[in-house]
């Protein structure tokens, strides 16, 4: 367990830097993290994977399949991969303060 | 002070240790002789060099405390000198122990090749991994995702619905891309030839690799398959030393392989899926090897080897570098392969040094990944990793592991290295001329795909001759075989005129010197114990004759103790050192690789 601090933002992450308590994500809070996975400017492209990330994780308790993630949200594979350089795993899950993904990622 | 009464948890250990005992183990637990040669093979030596706690033996002794103090002499007559009175008895000791099997070691085996006493330090790790998992001690992230795949018969939990609609989703979009159906990735295809078995990282997260792989085999013109169960490759029971799951996840495959009436399991790029449903699951499972099972390097190689891909290697013009999966490359000996396909999908290779069975673990191996607890140790021990790949240049590093994938791109994250990793999926797709392939050409007359554009007659002949180079590697060469035995002379001879080699041979050394001389081959394939003039003699005649001394040498012995002998003789070491008995597909991809980089450094 470690402290992420980025100006007014303070959060306990893992090892591999995502939230350890989601219940303490806001706006701010993701862009802190983003930072973190090379994006400097949320757009509101990132918003909507964020946005959707977050209401599936709060509802399911696991992170969405990407097959729904792109059915939702409308964006292609690749776009999504623009958007988070990481991945949907471990940059847009991260951003979106969801646990580290398990199993091989 | 008197000491703590073993715990029940210890005490089933021991009880479990008792049935893990067999001989090859019981070798690995005796023959430490604690010289130390694995702590310069250990990447967590490597970077911790302060830390005695990071050497592979004591790694190990943690088992062997445990051996020592039940099952060996030693243990009672001396235990003091063989750790036997250290052994753990309370239950904060197995924390320790989990800290120390998951927490330090990647079961990387790089020590395990290394070790003069042949010791398997990697084994003893995962037996120790296990001992704890059957009391319940192991990584949270372990604990739920050996959960998932005991319950959900995948690592991710990703359900059957969900993994259905991804395929059909990649089948869209292939067929969208390509302008015209056809394409669509059979599910369940009872009486297919080839079942292809992915990691659920890749329908779950990533499925691209999906995407491609469906083209490969649509282009390919191949009869095949997806299953609707039985498709995760991966086996957390490797990683967590738990035999029974591990014998559960390879069943599950093989079960579904037998239902459809495969002929072949393919394994998509996974490296301890490779290993678990290819090696250690038969064993496991307890079934013998039900049929034929490869990684899907092979599978594409085959493919272009067959004239049923055609590539054009122009169309991946980044420079690449390969790293080698410690479980592709040593637990299964399979590093050649990927390295004939790179070299034809891509222009510009680098070798990572070192590499194949030396070559060090990502940091991600034996379940690391899924470990967020000892990622900042994980991470310093990438460091090794990281100094290899800057020193290739590389903009791409391209690996045949999907653990290694996320591996390498933490480590390059952490390093600010700023390459890509690719798989060789990725690559064979992208440099796939279409209209030359299997589906295009045999194509049946009145098929609704559309007719391939006419290829210019020069292009043609360029891939002709690109499968022509594959087909025979050693097309053009000249090759001497100097062994004192005809039938292995015969054998070896055979083995290179049929990869379109021009052959010689020669009995003895004297024979050697002679006819390099004359017949200036680009190789000559070298035995070490020979009457009259050994080959060890002729190998430092040839090096020190002018005219012949630039001649690459493979020296293919019976006596794998000469090497330290030959590599000790005051002249440049030879090229290539192959043990017999040779493996005929890796002798002949080894010695034209070694003539490739001549013909590179000439240039």
């Amino acid at each position: 367990m470690a402290t992420f601090e980025q100006g007014s933002v303070s959060i306990t992450v893992d090892e591999d830097g995502f939230m350890m308590e989601p219940e303490a994500w806001n706006e701010d809070v993701a862009n802190a993290l983003a930072t973190t996975e090379g994006v400097n400017d949320l757009t509101e492209d990132h918003w909507k994977v964020v946005n959707y990330l977050r209401d599936y994780y709060l509802q399911f308790g696991v992170a969405p399949m990407i097959r729904k993630l792109c059915k939702q949200t409308g964006f292609q594979l690749k776009e999504i991969y623009e958007l988070f350089p990481s991945g949907p795993a471990k940059g847009a899950c991260k951003v979106a303060g969801l646990p580290k993904p398990t199993g091989c990622v | 002070m008197s000491k703590p009464a073993k715990t029940h948890k210890i005490k089933m250990m021991e009880e479990q240790l008792a049935k893990k005992l067999n001989r090859q183990v019981v070798g690995s637990l005796v023959g430490c002789v604690h010289c130390g040669m694995c702590n310069d093979c250990c990447h967590y030596v490597l970077t911790h060099p302060d830390d005695p706690k990071m050497t592979p033996s004591y790694k190990a002794d943690q088992v062997r405390k445990l051996f020592k103090a039940n099952h060996d002499w030693t243990g009672s007559v001396f235990p003091w000198w063989v750790g036997a009175d250290k052994v753990p008895l309370t239950d904060d000791d197995l924390d320790t122990l989990k800290d120390i099997a998951f927490g330090t070691c990647t079961n990387c085996r790089r020590c395990t090749i290394n070790c003069p006493m042949g010791v398997d330090t990697a084994t003893l790790n995962r037996i120790m991994r296990g001992l704890l998992t059957n009391v319940g001690v192991m990584p949270e992230g372990v604990r739920v995702v050996s959960k998932d795949q005991w319950e959900l018969g995948n690592q991710m939990g990703v359900l059957k619905e969900d993994y259905i609609d991804t395929l059909e989703w990649m089948s869209e979009e292939l067929e969208e891309e390509l302008g015209h159906g056809g394409a669509a990735i059979p599910l369940d295809k009872t009486g297919a030839k080839v079942m292809y078995a992915i990691n659920p990282r890749e329908v779950k997260y990533d499925p691209r690799t999906i995407k491609e792989a469906a083209l490969i085999f649509w282009a390919a013109g191949e009869n095949w398959t997806m299953p609707s169960e039985g498709w995760d490759n991966t086996n957390f029971g490797l990683f967590s030393g738990d035999d029974g799951l591990g014998g559960a996840c390879a069943k599950r495959e093989y079960d579904k392989a037998r239902e459809l009436g495969v002929d072949k399991i393919v394994i998509s790029e996974c490296g301890h899926g490779y290993r678990s449903t290819r090696h250690e699951g038969v064993n496991w499972s307890g079934e013998a090897e039900p049929f034929p099972m490869e990684s899907s390097v092979m599978t594409m190689l085959r493919y272009i080897k067959e004239g049923k891909l055609v590539v054009d290697p122009t169309k991946n013009n980044q420079r690449v570098t390969f790293h080698d999966s410690c479980n592709n490359a040593r637990s299964c000996g399979f590093y050649e392969e990927p390295r004939e396909l790179l070299r034809l999908v891509t222009t510009d290779f680098q070798e990572m040094v070192p590499n194949r069975a030396e070559g060090f673990c990502c940091t991600g191996g034996g379940g690391a990944m899924s470990m967020s607890e000892y990622t900042p140790r994980r991470l310093k021990s990438g460091e090794i990793k990281a100094n290899q790949i800057r020193a290739t240049g590389a903009e791409v590093v391209v690996t045949s592991c999907h653990n290694c994938v996320d591996g390498l791109g933490d480590v390059i994250k952490h390093y600010g290295l700023g390459c890509e990793v690719k798989q060789l999926v990725d690559l064979v797709a992208n440099a796939l001329v279409i209209d030359e392939c299997a589906v295009m050409k045999n194509r049946p007359a009145g098929a609704p795909r559309p007719e391939p554009p006419v290829v210019p007659a020069a292009e043609s002949d360029v891939a002709a001759a690109r499968v022509a180079a594959v087909a025979q590697p050693l097309a053009g060469r000249r090759i001497l075989v100097v062994d004192d035995e005809e039938d292995i002379r015969t054998f070896l001879v055979t083995v290179f005129e049929d990869a379109g080699a021009e052959v010689m041979e020669a009995a003895d050394g004297d024979e050697c010197i002679e006819r390099a001389a004359t017949f200036k081959p680009d190789l000559i394939s070298l035995d070490l114990s020979m009457p009259g003039k050994s080959g060890v003699d002729a190998f430092v005649e040839l090096r020190k004759t002018p005219g012949i001394q630039e001649i690459p040498v493979c020296v293919v012995t019976g006596h794998p103790e000469f090497r330290q002998v030959i590599y000790d003789r005051p002249v440049p070491a030879p090229e290539g050192y192959l043990n017999k008995p040779v493996d005929e597909g890796k002798l002949v991809s080894y010695v034209a690789h070694i003539i490739e980089i001549r013909d590179e450094r000439a240039n």
